[in-house]
This record gives C-alpha cells, structure tokens and sequence, in this order.
C-alpha cells in the first residue's frame, strides 16, 4: 500500500488532500496541531509544527512510518495587519510553522531516506505577486518556495521529485479569518478541486503548479509586472484589512 | 547630488550621498567584516553609526571605525539581538533612525539532503527571523525620522542547490521588502539590494572554497559603493550581479 505524509491535514486544503489521498488507496499520515475527526485510512499525528523540540521528537516517528510515496508540506499559519501592529512572538511562530518546520521535516526525512517519491511544498500566490498587509506571511512563502527550486536537483539525485504549489485564495476557515472586510468569496477556489490539481501534479513531479485559471493569471501577471501587482494588492487588500489577526 | 535641503523628507533621500552634516543617525548589522564593514567605513565621516556583531566589543573594537557605538547582538538568537539592538538606541538616545541597514547574515554550504537542523535554523533565524524581528522593532524610529530600511539579500535569492537554506532566507527577505515597500509607502522607504559574490571571509566561514573563480568576486568596497547607492535611489529592489560590478571599482581612500 503506498504511503502518503500530509502537513496541516486537520483543515481546510490538508484536509481535502488527505481524504483525496485516501480515495485513492493511500495510506496517510496526517500531521497537525490538533487531531482531525476519526477519518478512515488516516492516522493523525498530533504536533505543534512552531514547537522545536516537538518537532525533533516527532521525527523519528515520522521516519520511522515511511518511506513515504507522497510527503505534502502544506501546513501554514498566517498574520495579517499592518506590519508594526502583530506581535514578535506570532512572526516567531509564523516563520517556524510555514518555513522552518518544512524544511527541517524535508532535510530529516531526506537523510533518513524515508522519501521514496515525491515531496510537494505549498506556498502561496503570494510567490508572484507580493503581499503588502501580511509581509511575514510573504516572506515566509517565498523562502518556502526557493528552498522547494533549490533542493530540486540534489533530491532528484535521490530519486525524489519535487513539486512547488502556488495556491491562491482558497474557501477555507484560514482564508475567511485573514480576508479582508468585503471580500469577494465566490473569487476563492474550493479546496477538494485544489487539492485534487496539487495531488496530480505532485504525484507526477510536475515542477510547478498554480491551481485555477484566475490565480494562474495572477500568477503571469505578477511575473509580467511585479510592482504594479503588488500595487494592486495593496489597494485589494491593505488598505481594506480591519484588525490584525494572527 | 550635492542639494541642501532642509525638509528632512528631501534629506533622507539623500542619505549617503549628501555632503558631510553629521546629523545621520545610521544603523548597520553585522558591521564586523566584510559588507557591513566597509559600508561602515563609507558612511563613519559623514554620519552617526550604530554597529552590531556578534563578536564582543573588545574583539572588533580596533578594526571598527573611530567614534562609532557598538552592540553586541547574535542573530542566531534572534530575540535577544532585538533586546540588545533596542537597548543600545535608548543609550545613544535615538528616538529616530534615518537609516537602517540589515546586512547581517550567514550560510553553510552542503548537500541539502544532509543538512542537519540545526544548521538550517541557525540560518533562517540570522538572515530571516532576526531580520523580520530587527524590522519591527524599527518601525517606530524609523517613522518618526521618515527614515530608510535597507535589507541586503543575495543574488542567490532565485534558488542555489549547494546553500538551500541560505536562498531561501535570502528570498524571503526579498518577500518581506516588497511587501514592505508598498505598504510602508510614504511613511519609511523600504529598498532591498542583492550583493552577488563578494571576496569576503563569508565563503571561507561557509565552507566553500571559490577557488580561481573568487578573483572574479567584487572587492568589499565596491560592493558597498554600489549598495549605498541603490540605497538612495528610487528603485525598490536592485540586483548587483557579476555585470554590474565587474568594472567598476571604487575610488581608493585618500
């Protein structure tokens, strides 16, 4: 039976994965702060993905339920607000939780040979626009994204592709928390077909995928025209943010 | 670029290259060696500078310019670097920045699949977590002197194989700046500058020997040269590759 890793996998996106992963007669390892609902063919693993010492403690557990077919770093938190307003100790968090833990799970597992497929990273739209109102949040997709194209060669030297997800706005309880006041829901992608387009590319070591053809214009758009983009996100969602979350 | 101005909006966007006043209140981080120091050294006649390291002041004192302050702030730690940088402007009682340079950084080079945890935390919390903690902390200094944040990250920013971790903090520096920039905007000016090869003792600490090729790496001083002047231009982000530095030299020292 083949064996699936997933992040983040109690909510939203993981969530969807995980059952999809299921569906498709994988066994999977769900990793996450709080256990999901019993879920069948899905064992949870329960671990606070900011906490350092647990994660060092999960580890060898990890490895030693591989090797992994799959592994889905997809876990994420995030801090939304002017920049000034969110506390050190929540950017602490968020940077462990979206970059730190991904990869120091990947490089573990990777030594330990316990990957014997492929590893999809998800990071953010954010990678091709900027994301003035949760600069953290981008900073944090982007070292997650280069250090997905920087490990690319040398993992593939141990049979393991690698697969960078840009998602953009996705119907999740994480996105509604984070929106800003009046956004539009029905522009977000819901998660079962964003899981289902992140799964096949990552199951096929496609390189690069960005779900739905909005945010893939986005996406193009931002690579065309940088700053005006990240202008436009600005006004789309700086200047429309209420109180900081995080 | 020789303009007097009196309106300190038009006079931080001078900084560096204006003449001699004395009135800059300048912060660099790690402003021991390389970058940071010959940047150190640029800017000491013509401004007030804070310096950081994580060396103790009585081991860089004598390569540090004269008259400059000096703290002691390890940003493998990236909290108490933070406490340490705050406390050293309430004693020189700076209650505003005019500009900040986070130039602080380090990296290891290796296989990724064999790079061990804490190797890569230590990284991510020097040139990343340190930076964005530094960043915030900043924030009300240097508001209130409408003042300039200055990141510097790396050409390696687009992704390298050998030092993963190292492009990924430097990338996400890159993140925060854009961000940043805009939403800053008419408040702090926010630039991010990527330095490629320089000859500095940061390749022998990372465990990467250049080899030949290191006699192609831009010399210190030409490197700072050339960020203290994307610093003061109007571009957010600017790339200082092989081709932009490759002729030029700055000036000797008289």
């Amino acid at each position: 039976m083949k064996r699936a890793l997933v992040t983040g996998a109690t909510h939203g996106l993981g969530c969807a994965m995980a059952a999809l992963l299921v569906e498709r007669g994988y066994a999977v390892i769900a990793v996450d702060r709080v256990a999901g609902a019993d879920r069948h063919g899905v064992s949870d693993l329960v671990c606070d993905l900011a906490d350092r010492d647990a994660v060092d403690r999960m580890l060898p557990r990890l490895v030693g339920a591989g090797p992994f077919d799959l592994v889905v770093f997809n876990a994420g938190v995030s801090a939304t607000g002017r920049f000034e307003d969110i506390p050190a100790e929540a950017y602490r968090r968020l940077l462990t939780v979206n970059a730190e833990t991904p990869m120091v799970m990947a490089a573990a597992l990777m030594m330990a040979g316990a990957v014997r497929g492929g590893l999809c990273f998800v990071s953010s739209l954010s990678h091709f626009t900027g994301y003035p109102g949760a600069a953290a949040y981008a900073a944090s997709k982007d070292a997650l994204a280069i250090y997905a194209r920087s490990v690319r060669k040398p993992f593939a030297r141990h049979g393991v592709s690698l697969t960078l997800a840009c998602p953009g706005p996705l119907k999740t309880e994480h996105a509604a928390r984070h929106a800003p006041d009046g956004a539009d829901e029905s522009m977000r992608l819901e998660p079962a077909m964003a899981a289902r387009v992140i799964l096949d590319a990552a199951i096929n070591g496609r390189r690069l995928i960005v779900p739905g053809r909005r945010a893939r214009l986005v996406a193009l758009a931002g690579r065309l025209r940088p700053q005006a983009v990240t202008r436009w996100m600005r006004r789309l969602v700086f200047e429309r943010l209420g109180r900081a979350v995080w | 670029m020789s303009k007097s101005a009196p309106a300190k909006t038009e006079a931080q966007t001078e900084i560096g290259l204006r003449p001699p006043g004395m009135t800059d209140r300048v912060m660099i981080t790690g402003a021991t060696s390389g970058i940071g120091l010959a940047l150190a050294n640029r800017l000491s006649p013509r401004a007030r500078l804070l310096l950081t390291g994580r060396r103790s002041e009585d081991a860089v004192r004598s390569v540090l310019p004269e008259g400059v302050a000096y703290a002691r702030a390890d940003q493998t730690a990236p909290e108490s670097a933070v406490a340490a940088i705050e406390a050293a402007l309430a004693r020189l009682g700076w209650d505003g920045l005019d500009l900040a340079v986070l130039n602080a950084g380090t990296g290891f080079v290796g296989d990724p699949a064999d790079e061990p945890a804490a190797r890569l935390r230590a990284t991510l919390d020097a040139n990343l977590v340190a930076a964005v903690l530094i960043t915030r902390a900043l924030y009300p200094r240097l508001a209130a002197a409408r003042g300039r944040l200055v990141l510097v990250g790396s050409t390696a920013r687009r992704g390298a194989p050998d030092i993963a971790s190292y492009a990924a903090s430097k990338a996400g520096l890159n993140g925060l700046a854009r961000a940043l920039a805009e939403e800053w905007r008419g408040r702090v000016e926010v630039r991010i500058v990527h330095p490629g090869p320089t000859a500095t003792a940061m390749h022998a600490k990372a465990g990467h020997d250049p080899g030949r090729l290191g006699r192609l790496f831009a010399p210190p001083d030409t490197m700072a040269m050339l960020i203290e002047r994307a610093a003061a231009s109007d571009r957010p982000a600017t790339t200082l590759s092989f081709a932009r530095f490759a002729w030029r030299r700055a000036p000797k020292p008289r």
